[in-house]
């Protein structure tokens, strides 16, 4: 049998009353990625992972995840750990209630690994989950969506709103959770560098639609930039020209081109989408 | 998820558990009290005013149930934003809830079963000179009927904070909610749980004193407050003449301000004497006292099929719904770097 596919959106579309969040996306994600997933604020980033998780429902179109329909039941929630925006905790909880709690509500729950997690954070079991910082905050929903060994790890902008030297510490706690659980991780953030250090996986979400999705390495052999506005050739298609120079995806060599950054490559499907800051004759040049 | 309803609901459970041992501890003196008093003929001057207060209060119990047990229930989830953190647990959505409604929804009725049970058991020797529990003020706190209230108020409370989003809003309206519809059950729909048995009393002079009021503010041939042994009065017509018609204002009037000097004693004196004259009567509507239980057992049922009712819409709510908008909306744009 092949292996399910991590995500396997086909024409999804999310509408909130005329407000269209995700048009016609499809997304085929295979596993054992981190996948970071970029885009600008309001792009969709959070509808699509809220759609992954099961919170919220499709309008239409159809998503799986792992195989099957988000939160079809307990057993496919135990294999979808999801840690939402701003990293929701109870209060009133303290941190081994949190643990407690987990254990309660998940039959994979593996305590000696949530233990071991929130002593390497440094993190005393008795505080009051209200009084932690957020970057504490950060790792126990980190460690809770974890310690039920899921399959998947969905983190939906976890570190907007943390400071540099907490964001370095969770985005490391990140990787070691995924490595020591085998687990795929799909990971949402409007700020580049985060996904530059941990993914290997890329979807550029704009404007409610993917521009962009593949594995990083193959992103970065098959984009060029060039000098100057390239006219239209086989094969090369002009993602965003300006300054006298363009960014082109062609997945055959292409003369005089040369090697581009991940950022570069972001940005220049992000203007695209935008369609800012554009010379009149960039946008001519872009081949349909 | 039975234990994490119950972590959940720790600090308003002790709050109750406060509330309740301290109602228990009064309503047991009470009781002793109550059967402390050696000529039961003075029961119901001594205690029935304190029997009307604590039924008026204990009526107060479903709407405080909602608004402090059920109306956070969700909302306060929704509010913060942990419903995020506890529906993707390896627990589906509909037996959180599912779950929730039940724990928190026995100890509702639990309460409420409790408090009742304790007041009946004091109320019953003044209960049984003054034969008055099936009046509308009373029944409701007595018997079992107080334990449908209770899972009434707790289930509206939580699907109306389900539906709110918000917890103090749906803790308000839940509490006034539930108030209203405790007014409006007893004079609107118990009547006619069954066929009322109906009456025709003639009003002499001697059944006109018998009788609370005279008249009313809006004017109109009223007589208020006739009572008939064994049984909750629903309806009195107004005073009819004897061919059926009502009687005319300016005749009743006429009573009530030129009635001719007779010396009658009694409540309402000459006027009584004057309407008496008149050849009056009332039609009546009634409930004999022995439909006492079995109208306690329709109207529990009708709490606990609207209970069951508003429970099956929070489950199929709950399934979707939760808009992102507000999560949205918190993110600052700190955008990508131009």
């Amino acid at each position: 049998m092949e292996t399910p596919l991590v995500l396997h959106a086909e024409r999804l579309t999310k509408r909130y009353g005329r407000r269209t969040a995700l048009t016609a996306c499809d997304l085929m994600i295979p596993r054992g990625h981190i996948v970071g997933l970029v885009g600008p604020n309001g792009a969709g980033k959070s509808t699509l992972l809220q759609l992954a998780c099961g919170l919220i429902g499709p309008t239409s179109g159809t998503l799986s995840v792992l195989g099957s329909r988000p939160a079809a039941d307990a057993a496919h929630l135990a294999r979808v750990g999801f840690v939402a925006q701003d990293t929701p905790v109870y209060a009133a909880f303290s941190i081994a209630d949190h643990l407690k709690m987990g254990a309660w509500l998940n039959p994979s729950w593996d305590s000696a690994l949530a233990e071991r997690r929130i002593a390497e954070a440094g993190l005393d079991p008795a505080q009051k989950a209200g009084r932690l910082s957020g970057g504490q905050r950060a790792q126990l929903a980190m460690t809770i969506a974890a310690a039920k060994r899921p399959d998947l790890l969905i983190f939906d902008e976890p570190a907007a709103a943390l400071d540099p030297l907490a964001r370095k510490g969770f985005m490391r706690s990140l990787v070691e959770f995924v490595g020591e659980l085998g687990a795929s991780a799909v990971l949402s953030s409007h700020l580049l560098s985060d996904v530059e250090q941990v993914c290997d996986y890329l979807v550029v979400l704009c404007d409610s639609r993917v521009q962009v999705a593949g594995p990083v390495p193959e992103l970065l052999a098959s984009h060029h930039r060039m000098a100057g506005y390239p006219a239209t050739m086989a094969g090369v298609e002009v993602i965003w020209a300006e300054y006298g120079r363009a960014l082109v995806r062609a997945e055959a060599a292409v003369r005089d081109a040369e090697p581009v950054t991940l950022e570069e490559l972001v940005l220049a499907y992000m203007s695209r989408a935008a369609g800012t800051g554009a010379a009149p004759r960039a946008s001519a040049a872009v081949a349909r | 998820m039975i234990r994490m309803s119950l972590r959940q609901f720790r600090i308003q459970a002790l709050v109750a558990a406060i509330l309740v041992v301290l109602a228990v501890i009064y309503l047991i003196n009470l009781g002793g009290g109550i059967r402390a008093v050696r000529d039961t003929s003075q029961l119901q001057s001594q205690y029935g005013q304190t029997m009307l207060f604590l039924a008026a209060g204990f009526g107060l119990v479903p709407a405080l149930v909602g608004a402090f047990w059920g109306a956070p229930l969700i909302a306060r989830e929704l509010e913060t934003g942990t419903h995020r953190l506890a529906w993707n647990q390896s627990v589906p959505r509909r037996r959180w809830l599912a779950v929730k409604l039940t724990v928190l929804g026995l100890a509702s009725m639990a309460v409420a079963g409790t408090i009742s049970a304790l007041l009946t058991w004091a109320a019953g020797p003044i209960d049984q000179v003054a034969a008055d529990r099936f009046s509308a003020i009373l029944f409701g706190a007595r018997g079992v009927v107080p334990i449908g209230y209770a899972a009434f108020g707790f289930t509206f409370g939580a699907i109306t904070g389900l539906l709110a989003r918000r917890t103090l809003p749906a803790m308000a309206l839940v509490f006034l909610a539930v108030i209203a519809v405790q007014f409006a059950v007893p004079n609107l729909l118990r009547p006619h749980y069954l066929p009322a048995e109906r009456v025709t009393v003639a009003m002499s002079a001697d059944a006109i004193n018998q009788a609370r009021t005279l008249g009313s503010i809006t004017g109109g041939p009223v007589v208020g407050g006739i009572a008939i042994p064994d049984a909750w009065v629903t309806d009195t017509s107004k005073l009819l003449t004897s061919d059926g018609r009502q009687l005319s204002d300016a005749a009743f009037d006429g009573c009530l301000t030129n009635a001719p000097k007779t010396g009658a004693i009694g409540t309402f004196g000459d006027v009584a004497v004057c309407l008496g004259k008149l050849d009056l009567h009332v039609d009546m509507a009634y409930q004999p006292n022995q439909r006492f239980w079995p109208f306690q057992w329709i109207e529990l049922a009708l709490y606990l099929g609207l209970s069951a009712l508003l429970a099956a819409v929070g489950l199929s709510r709950i399934q979707r719904r939760v808009h992102p908008g507000q999560i949205m909306a918190w993110v600052r744009l700190r955008g990508a770097r131009p």
